[in-house]
């Protein structure tokens, strides 16, 4: 945000189409439907993304709009912090209190390679799925498998597929599925909240955002604990995926790998 | 960089005036009982962003944002209940729908690299997002039982 693009704001043709956008997006509201025992709610954030996902492919918004939205997909989210750090002043004793359960479920984000990581292999993907898996493939660990494996390697090609797939998709994934499974599962909704700060600006709203919307009577909650946790991961993310993530896809994937191999020789 | 904070102001004022139209349609909230709150989170914004580009430090915008937003509306802060009444006006979710609004026209250009991705991959990502979810969700669960916190 540093590098400040000068002159966005003469876009109107963007800011017109926002606006535009966001109204009919707030107008149609949110509504939920039942899936089995779990609730899925679409809320007018998520029709908002696709919205603008679909207007890209018709006339009214071009390359520039497209490039000049980026930035301000920044500066939102600025705007969202500030709003969250506003509702962490007030409820930061109970955050200190709720430290070590913050602190500790950083750890979940390992729950990735344990779950997806045999998935991939299961797949027959090589070692693509050590890039997909590690992490859930946020700008810092991009940056970390770029650094050590390089741009053209499986590894690379693995992390990237998983940020493309983030970018595009991430915060609907995550907004469909938080409710979900919120509603579903016996799990307390705060601990979703934590689990919401992913260190994903967008994904962690979609996530709180539908956490709210089926548990309105803990809003301030969610969007505190969501909000402490997100900054820990941001903060925490790249040495969390540099000194244990990492290395333990590689040796689970070279254990995988290994009795597969062993499998076909008998 | 008195370049960078007039852009940055009028930046901050277009959004605020989108999230304050989302506030008022999507929460009946009315445009002017949300102002005082929203020209409070772009003044921290603002004031986030200039820190951050005054002091020579390599840290993040947000984090110096965040930290201003706590310290404003801590119970011990004077002033601190004005600011929490204020912009407990603004809803969360008003102001995620024009950043979506914005991320939709922006991600636009990555759909071709999605399309090629293959199902495998989709599949696979489903789970990674999943993954860290649930890990995160059941960690949290066990520790805040334990404390005696839920």
């Amino acid at each position: 945000m540093s590098q400040v693009h000068l002159g966005i704001w003469k876009d109107w043709r963007l800011h017109v189409i926002v606006f535009l956008i966001v109204v009919f997006a707030e107008f149609i509201g949110t509504h939920e439907f039942s899936v089995g025992p779990g609730v899925v709610l679409l809320l007018p954030m998520l029709y908002a993304l696709l919205i603008g996902l679909g207007l890209y492919f018709t006339p009214a918004v071009k390359e520039k709009q497209s490039k000049n939205a980026e930035p301000l997909i920044v500066l939102g989210v600025t705007l969202l912090i500030a709003k969250i750090g506003v509702v962490i002043g007030p409820s930061l004793p109970q955050i200190i209190e709720a430290g070590p359960a913050l602190l500790l479920q950083e750890f979940g984000n390992l729950g990735t390679i344990l779950l997806a990581l045999p998935l991939a292999v299961l797949l027959g993907l090589k070692r693509e799925s050590i890039g997909m898996t590690h992490s859930v493939a946020r700008e810092p660990n991009v940056g970390l498998i770029m650094d050590k494996y390089g741009f053209n390697s499986p590894e690379g090609r693995g992390v990237m597929a998983i940020y493309i797939f983030g970018t595009v998709f991430g915060a609907v994934f995550m907004g469909l599925i938080a409710g979900f499974l919120a509603t579903l599962t016996p799990l307390h909704p705060l601990s979703f909240a934590m689990a919401s700060g992913i260190g994903s600006g967008s994904m962690m709203a979609a996530a709180s955002g539908s956490l709210i919307g089926s548990f309105p009577e803990f809003e301030n909650d969610i969007i505190a604990f969501a909000g402490a946790s997100n900054l820990l991961s941001l903060s925490t993310g790249l040495y969390m995926s540099m000194l244990i993530g990492l290395p333990l896809t590689e040796k689970m994937y070279q254990l995988m790998t290994r009795n597969k191999a062993g499998k076909g020789q008998s | 960089m008195l370049k960078n904070i007039q852009e940055w102001i009028i930046l901050l004022s277009i959004f605020a005036v989108v999230s304050l139209a989302a506030n008022w349609i999507g929460y009946d909230v009315m445009p002017l009982s949300a102002l005082p709150g929203m020209l409070v989170l772009v003044v921290i914004c603002l004031a986030g962003l200039i820190i951050q580009r005054a002091l020579p430090y390599k840290i993040p915008s947000v984090a110096y944002i965040a930290i201003i937003g706590i310290l404003a509306s801590m119970p011990w802060m004077p002033g601190s209940s004005t600011v929490v009444a204020w912009t407990s006006e603004v809803q969360l979710l008003a102001l995620t729908t024009p950043i979506l609004a914005y991320a939709g026209i922006a991600i636009g250009r990555s759909w071709t690299d999605f399309v090629k991705l293959g199902w495998r991959t989709i599949v696979v990502a489903m789970f990674v997002l999943l993954g860290t979810f649930l890990g995160s969700a059941l960690i949290a669960e066990v520790v805040l039982r334990f404390q005696g916190i839920i």
